[in-house]
C-alpha cells in the first residue's frame, strides 16, 4: 500500500510562550495509506484539531517531521501542500454574497497563476466535483442560504475540486441531523471507492466511525494514542477506556454509549 | 441574482456617467461658463489665456482629476481593508492612517508655526510640497507600526483594534498641539482637516491619478487571494496562499493609497467605507474580479458627484467636501448597520 502521509516522532501541542510549551502528544509515528478512511476519535480537548492543524502545516510541530510522500512538510510551500491535501473545516464562512459555484472554484486556486480566469480543466474539475457530491441544483445559490448539510456537501465539493489525493475533514457530521450524517458518511465512502480519495476525519460520532472507518485513531486526554481496526478496538476495550466516564459505559454489541445500570 | 448580461450593461454605463460627471465638474462653478467653451477648451490644442479657459484648465480640471483619483484610491483601499480584516466596517479612517496623516500635517503647521522655525510663510507651507511630505510621512509612520504589529500578532482583528487605538492616540496628540498653537495656525490646520480637492496643481493632479491608476491596476493581480480570504484565514491557507504575506501586502497597498490621497486633499470621510458596500449591493457579489473594477468606477463617480454637490451653493466658496461625502456616506453606513443581520456584524 502506498503511503500518502507519514509522521516521524511528531510532537503536537501549543507554544504558550518562547519557553513554555504545552505538549499534547509525543512521539507520534503515523501513516495514512492510499484508499483508507481513517476516523480520528477523542474527547473534547484531546488534541484532534491540533493534530489536523499540525499535519497540514497550519500549526508548527513542537518536534518531529511530517512527510507527504518523500517531501518533508517543513520544506513545502503552502501551494505545494495545497496540491497534496484538501481541507473541510468547521470555520464559519460569513460572506453573504458568495455563490456556491464561486466557493467551489476557490478549490482550483492552487493551480494556475494569481490572475487568469478559470481554465477548461478548472471548470471540468469544478463541475465534476459538484456532480460527485450531488450539489448541482445549488450552484447559483448564495452559500450562506444553504442548510448545514448542504454546506458540508459544497465544502466537500471544494475539496474535491482541489484534486488532491488526501482530504482531511474536521467534524464533518457535527450540526447535521441523523439521516444527514449517514448521507455524508456514504458520500465519503463513495469518494474513497470510486474517486481514489483517501480520507482522514475527526468526529464525535463513535457509532458512525466504527461502522464506516477502515481504521481508527484514538486520542486520549492523558496524552495517549492508540490505533487499530474498529472491531479490534471494541473487543480489546480501548474505546471504553477512552470515553468512559462516571455513569456512562460503551455497549460493545450496539456500538453505543449507554447509562450505567 | 444579477445576470451576467445585466452586469455588463452596468459596467458599460458607469464610464459614461463618469465622463458626464467629469465634464459637468468643468462646466459648473461660481463663474458660469458655457458648455461649448468647456468642450472647445478641453479639445483644442492651442494654448489660450481667456479667463474662462484659465479657470477650466488651472482650477476645475485638476480639481476633477484629483477628486476622481482620490475616489478610486480610497474605494480600492476600503475594499482591500474590508476583505483583509473580514470586517464590513473597516475603512481608511479605521486603521489610523488618516489620523497619521493629520499628525504629520499638524506637526508641520502647528508646531512649525509655534516654534518659529518656519519653512516659509504659512501660505507657502500650505501650497507647498512639504504638506504632502508631512502627511505622507505621518501616514507612513502609522502604517509601519501597523505592519510591525501585524507581523508580531497573527490575529487581524487585534491589528484592527490596535489601529483604532493608534488613531485615538494620534488624535489626542493632534488635539494637544492644537491647544498650544496660535489661532492663525489653527485656522489653516482646520481648513486642511475639512478636506478639499482644489489644492492641487495640474501636474500634481495628474501625478496622483497616474500613481493611483498604476497601484489600482496592480491590485487586480490579487483577485484570487482576495476571494480566498472571504472563506477565512485557514481556508485561504488551504487554497495555497501565504496569507500573512498577502494581508501585509493588502494593508501596505491600502495604506499607500490612503496616504497619497489624504496628503493632497485632507482626510476624506466615508468614501472608502461606503463605496465597497454600494458595489456589493449593485452587483450582488463579493467576487473581487467584479468588485475591484466596480469600486474603481463607483468610487470615481461618487467623488465627482460629491465635488459637484459641494459647488451647489454657487457662492465664491464651495461647501467643505467632507460635509458632502459624510452626508452621502453616513446614510450608507447606517443602512449597512440596519441591514446588520444580513451583513453579519457583531
Amino acid at each position: 500500500m502506498d503511503t500518502l502521509l507519514r509522521t516521524e516522532k511528531l510532537i503536537t501541542g501549543h507554544s504558550v510562550s518562547k519557553r513554555k510549551k504545552v505538549v499534547l502528544h509525543n512521539d507520534l509515528s503515523l501513516t495514512i495509506g492510499k484508499g483508507e478512511l481513517i476516523a480520528l476519535l477523542g474527547p473534547n480537548g484531546a488534541g484532534k484539531s491540533t493534530l489536523l492543524g499540525t499535519v497540514t502545516g497550519m500549526l508548527p510541530p513542537l518536534g518531529g517531521d511530517v512527510y507527504y510522500g518523500e517531501k518533508n512538510l517543513a520544506h513545502m510551500s503552502n501551494k505545494e501542500v495545497a496540491k497534496e491535501v484538501a481541507l473541510v473545516l468547521t470555520d464559519k464562512i460569513d460572506d453573504r454574497y458568495l455563490t456556491t459555484y464561486e466557493l467551489v472554484a476557490t478549490g482550483r486556486y492552487p493551480y494556475g497563476s494569481f490572475i487568469g480566469k478559470l481554465t477548461e480543466l478548472d471548470k471540468d474539475n469544478i463541475n465534476n466535483a459538484i456532480d460527485a457530491v450531488g450539489a448541482g441544483e445549488l450552484i447559483t445559490r448564495f452559500f450562506y442560504t444553504l442548510s448545514d448539510g448542504e454546506k458540508q456537501k459544497v465544502l466537500l465539493a471544494r475539496a474535491l475540486a482541489q484534486d488532491t489525493p488526501l482530504i482531511l475533514l474536521d467534524e464533518p457530521t457535527a450540526f447535521i441531523d441523523s439521516p444527514g450524517k449517514v448521507v455524508i458518511m456514504n458520500l465519503l465512502t463513495k469518494l474513497v471507492k470510486d474517486h481514489n480519495k483517501t480520507i482522514l476525519l475527526t468526529t464525535h460520532d463513535t457509532e458512525l466511525a466504527l461502522s464506516y472507518a477502515s481504521r481508527l485513531w484514538l486520542l486520549g486526554k492523558d496524552n495517549t494514542f492508540v490505533e487499530g481496526l474498529p472491531d479490534e478496538l471494541v473487543k480489546n476495550g480501548m474505546i471504553n477506556k477512552l470515553f468512559d466516564r462516571q455513569g456512562v459505559v460503551f455497549n460493545r454489541l450496539t456500538y453505543r454509549f449507554e447509562a450505567e445500570k | 441574482m444579477l445576470t451576467r448580461k445585466n452586469r455588463i450593461i452596468i459596467f458599460a454605463i458607469l464610464p459614461g456617467i463618469i465622463v458626464l460627471l467629469f465634464i459637468m465638474n468643468l462646466w459648473y462653478g461660481s463663474v458660469s461658463i458655457g458648455w461649448f467653451e468647456v468642450l472647445t477648451t478641453l479639445f483644442s490644442s492651442t494654448e489660450s489665456n481667456t479667463s474662462s479657459q484659465i479657470i477650466i484648465m488651472q482650477y476645475r480640471l485638476p480639481q476633477a482629476i484629483t477628486a476622481m483619483s482620490v475616489g478610486i484610491g480610497l474605494s480600492v483601499a476600503g475594499l482591500l481593508l474590508q476583505t483583509t480584516f473580514s470586517n464590513p466596517l473597516a475603512g481608511p479612517s479605521v486603521l489610523g492612517i488618516s489620523a497619521g496623516a493629520s499628525l504629520g500635517v499638524a506637526l508641520l503647521v502647528l508646531l512649525g508655526g509655534a516654534s518659529g522655525l518656519q519653512i516659509g510663510s504659512l501660505s507657502m507651507v500650505l501650497n507647498d510640497f512639504t504638506m504632502f511630505i508631512a502627511a505622507f510621512g505621518g501616514a507612513l509612520v502609522v502604517l509601519l507600526i501597523i505592519i510591525f504589529v501585524s507581523g508580531k500578532i497573527g490575529n487581524v482583528v487585534t491589528v484592527l483594534i490596535i489601529g483604532i487605538m493608534i488613531g485615538y492616540l494620534v488624535s489626542a496628540i493632534v488635539g494637544t498641539l492644537q491647544f498650544f498653537s496660535s489661532s492663525e495656525d489653527l485656522h489653516s490646520f482646520v481648513l486642511w482637516g475639512l478636506g478639499s480637492f482644489s489644492k492641487t496643481t495640474v501636474t500634481q493632479s495628474i501625478s496622483i491619478f497616474s500613481v493611483t491608476f498604476l497601484i489600482t491596476i496592480g491590485s487586480l493581480f490579487f483577485v484570487k487571494p482576495l476571494n480566498a480570504l472571504l472563506l477565512g484565514h485557514r481556508y485561504a491557507v488551504s487554497s495555497g496562499f501565504n496569507v500573512k504575506l498577502m494581508q501585509s501586502i493588502f494593508i501596505l497597498i491600502a495604506g499607500f493609497l490612503i496616504a497619497l490621497g489624504t496628503a493632497f486633499t485632507g482626510p476624506i470621510a466615508f468614501v472608502g467605507l461606503a463605496v465597497p458596500h454600494i458595489a456589493r449591493t449593485i452587483f450582488n457579489t463579493s467576487n473581487h474580479s467584479i468588485l475591484l473594477p466596480a469600486v474603481i468606477l463607483i468610487g470615481a463617480a461618487l467623488t465627482l458627484a460629491c465635488n459637484l454637490l459641494s459647488k451647489l451653493p454657487g457662492y465664491d466658496a464651495s461647501l467643505p467636501i467632507n460635509a458632502v461625502t459624510s452626508m452621502v456616506g453616513a446614510p450608507v453606513v447606517i443602512w449597512v448597520i440596519i441591514k446588520g443581520r444580513r451583513m453579519n456584524i457583531g
